[in-house]
């Protein structure tokens, strides 16, 4: 199989991986509730990923939170910033992740950047919003389903200079992109351990630029007399145990994005996103490329998207078709009706993929305006 | 002998307390705080020679790492607090 749908969970992992989450289960108890080895082995664990994490992403090891997954980091980022009925700005290309929480809240949103690769676009009208009263900014570093990079650092700086605070959505740039937290001055980011951190399914990470809310209340292994949660950092957001197998997996993925480089990763998926996407565009499909995009890409052949993804997934091609889980994003491009197929290279992006992906798509008919 | 224990409200900031002075070349161990040692329930400390507690506070602080307290304990003597 050409595994294409890194963008929905890397299946491909280094093998390191596994070992890892093999050898914890096999040697960890419960990290911070215990003083006899495999607790503190346990402990150990946790607090490597934690601290590698953070090397990454260019915090304390405090900041970094684990949770289950994005969409838990994110609904706990959401729930600390935005009061009930609070007017939010989002950029045109949002997850259901961030605006079904919002939409639980009734904020009343106002979408900002609908155009897609267009950074004038979306400072433009993310500027516009901002002067508007916004109680908070929300907004992804990559859409999910185009592979649009935003202009992540110019919004950030936009928002510290009005003190709006805001949460980056950094679910599909995590593990490929810069991710800053220091220099961002993000109140919170958030992001699956699962996708390109390379780690296992069920795992997560917020970093923490601000005290948040915890969603879960419970055992923290700490200030055990107090019936509030705690009031500190990680403590406060992760009651209950934690994923250990899960985190021993995703320190072994960062380990190996370390290793090999992110930048690196980014370039090759790009180099072979673009491969396919002017291939495409040759066998007569309608595809969504441009500037400030990411090994992610969307098109349209003839006919429908689900189909025209069961016939790759005959030949052995593993896309992704339809809305993906992302509404928002498809009504800025336009393509809410028919959706699009995705296809999504990860770490392992290699010409032999992008080869296969086009020979399988041959036999796709073209896009008919 | 004597012994400083050196309290954190958590295993985390313990962690990374335990790392820092590691480091530094100063030798410590991370443990569970006794009970009696720990007013709001439970949580960690590290244990240091008495040689390397005045370095091991001034380190700690100088890395912005909140601990809770210092005790000290002298063989077959109580346990009290330190103010360093």
């Amino acid at each position: 199989m050409i595994y294409l749908d890194n963008g929905a969970t890397s299946l491909r992992k280094p093998p390191q991986v596994r070992y890892a989450v093999a050898d914890a289960m096999t040697r960890c108890a419960n990290p911070g509730r215990g003083g006899y080895g495999a607790a503190m082995a346990a402990a150990q664990t946790v607090y490597r990923c934690r601290e590698a994490a953070a090397q990454l992403f260019d915090c304390d090891a405090e900041q970094v939170a684990f949770t289950s997954n994005c969409t838990h980091s994110l609904n706990i980022a959401i729930r600390t910033l935005v009061r009930p009925g609070a007017k939010v700005v989002v950029s045109g290309f949002e997850h259901n992740a961030v605006t079904r929480p919002l939409h639980a809240l009734d904020a009343h949103l106002l979408v900002a950047g609908r155009k897609l690769f267009d950074w004038a676009d979306t400072l433009e009208s993310f500027e516009a919003a901002l002067k508007t009263g916004v109680q908070a900014a929300i907004f992804t570093h990559v859409s999910n389903v185009f592979g649009y990079i935003l202009p992540v650092e110019r919004m950030a700086a936009m928002c510290r200079e009005r003190g709006i605070p805001f949460i980056i959505d950094a679910a599909q740039s995590a593990g490929t992109l810069r991710v800053s937290l220091r220099s961002l001055g993000a109140d919170f980011i958030a992001m699956p351990g699962h996708k390109g951190l390379l780690g296992p399914q069920g795992t997560g990470v917020l970093l923490c630029g601000r005290q948040p809310e915890p969603l879960l209340m419970g055992g923290t292994g700490s200030d055990s007399l107090n019936q509030k949660m705690p009031d500190f950092l990680p403590d406060r957001v992760e009651a209950g145990t934690v994923n250990v197998p899960g985190i021993a997996g995703l320190h072994a993925g960062l380990r190996y994005l370390n290793s090999v480089g992110t930048d690196r990763i980014h370039r090759n998926e790009c180099i072979q996103a673009r491969q396919c996407a002017e291939g495409l565009k040759k066998l007569g499909m309608r595809v969504f490329s441009g500037a400030h995009q990411a090994g992610t890409v969307s098109f349209i052949p003839g006919g429908d998207c689900e189909e025209a993804a069961s016939v790759l997934a005959r030949q052995g091609i593993a896309v992704r078709a339809g809305i993906h889980c992302a509404p928002l994003a498809h009504e800025s491009a336009g393509t809410l009706e028919t959706g699009t197929v995705r296809f999504s290279f990860g770490f392992d992006a290699s010409p032999e993929q992008a080869r296969r992906l086009l020979r399988a798509a041959s036999k796709l008919p073209p896009f008919e305006s | 002998m004597r012994v400083y224990y050196i309290t954190f409200r958590s295993v985390t900031p313990a962690q990374r307390g335990e790392q820092v002075l590691q480091r530094a070349g100063v030798r410590c161990s991370l443990q569970r705080t006794p009970r009696w040692m720990e007013e709001r329930g439970c949580g960690y400390c590290l244990r240091v020679r008495p040689d390397d507690i005045g370095a091991c506070v001034q380190i700690l602080r100088h890395s912005q790492i909140a601990f809770r307290k210092v005790y000290v304990q002298a063989e077959g003597e109580g346990v009290e607090e330190v103010k360093l």
